[in-house]
């Protein structure tokens, strides 16, 4: 695949590396020349000089065929009008876009052309969330533009759940699980898996069904 | 580009808008199509609202995505309008997203 970066910072130039070592094709862009010469150039990654927010500098890049855009710059601001002109002057059917600030997030949808927003502050925050609490549904992420997400739920002593299959939990249609992880393992859930207490238990799940999910794993309370 | 067009377009006197059949759009091309407006809606798009327009040709039909708005004066249904841009394929067939526009009858 062909995939344009945005941002020659740490972020980028780990993305670069990464994605060219799983064989994808790197064009990355960088409005600053010592950004541009730390990124190390090889027969996958190509680098440029250049404002990514110009359509010029898209237009050389080669956004016009390329299957994904990542906007990973420091700048709110530019991210979102790279992804806007990925999605509205060269139609690229993924935008990928880097949330800086969380007061941000909000723009980062469908309006601005992103398809997926990273957000580190919100993904630590869910993390931490998920380190310390049980008993509660924290969100890992969401995707489809918010529709759907995954969420973990570590199941309770009291939680309705423990010692029922998987197969008779009363979920909602459009949630499912995923993965438990029990003791540091993942178990591949089957309709028979039984669940125990503190079982990580991984839901993903599209449109609002939070509460049926709660109502099934954590009890009604 | 589209962004370039317009002020182009605003500028430029105009000249017969020749668009091409709308079955043939081909995706990620810098196109444009010309057709009548058979739907419209306003749909609110993670709570900003988003204009959406179908047009018709003989041929088929394209969608039209301008987003941050309810109105644009001139389209309404029935009116005939050329469009510039970019097409990319979602959910509901050939999409434009923002394009420019001309109103023709």
């Amino acid at each position: 695949m062909k995939i344009v970066i945005a941002g020659a910072g740490s972020v980028g130039r780990y993305m670069a590396k990464q994605l060219s070592a799983s064989g994808h094709t790197i064009v990355i862009i960088d409005n600053d020349p010592n950004a541009v010469s730390r990124v190390e150039n090889t027969d996958s990654i190509t680098s440029i000089q250049g404002d990514a927010c110009e359509v010029d500098i898209l237009t050389a890049a080669g956004v016009s065929d390329a299957d994904v855009v990542a906007a990973v710059t420091g700048d709110d601001e530019d991210n979102l009008v790279i992804s806007l002109l990925s999605k509205q002057e060269f139609g690229v059917p993924r935008v990928v876009a880097r949330v800086n600030y969380p007061n941000n997030e909000w723009m980062y949808n469908e309006m601005w052309g992103v398809d997926v927003s990273v957000s580190t502050p919100h993904l630590l925050t869910g993390l931490v969330e998920e380190a310390v609490t049980e008993g509660s549904l924290v969100r890992l992420m969401a995707f489809d533009h918010g529709k759907s997400g995954l969420a973990e739920v570590t199941l309770a002593d009291g939680s309705p759940a423990i010692n029922q299959t998987i197969g008779s939990l009363q979920l909602p249609r459009e949630a499912t699980v995923v993965a438990v992880i029990r003791d540091g393992h993942v178990v591949t859930p089957a309709p028979d898996t039984v669940l125990h207490a503190h079982d990580e238990v991984m839901v993903l799940a599209s449109g609002d069904c939070d509460a049926d999910i709660r109502a099934a794993l954590i009890g009604t309370k | 580009m589209a962004l370039f067009r317009r002020k182009k377009a605003d500028s430029a006197p105009a000249e017969p808008v020749i668009g091409m059949p709308m079955v043939d759009v081909p995706l990620r091309t810098p196109v444009t199509v010309c057709g009548k407006v058979t739907r419209m809606r306003t749909r609110p798009a993670h709570g900003v609202p988003a204009l959406v327009v179908t047009l018709r040709d003989e041929t088929g039909f394209v969608t039209a995505i301008w987003t941050g708005r309810r109105t644009i004066g001139g389209i309404a249904l029935g009116r005939t309008i050329c469009l510039e841009g970019v097409c990319t394929k979602a959910s509901d067939g050939a999409t434009f997203m923002n394009p420019a526009f001309t109103l023709i009858k």
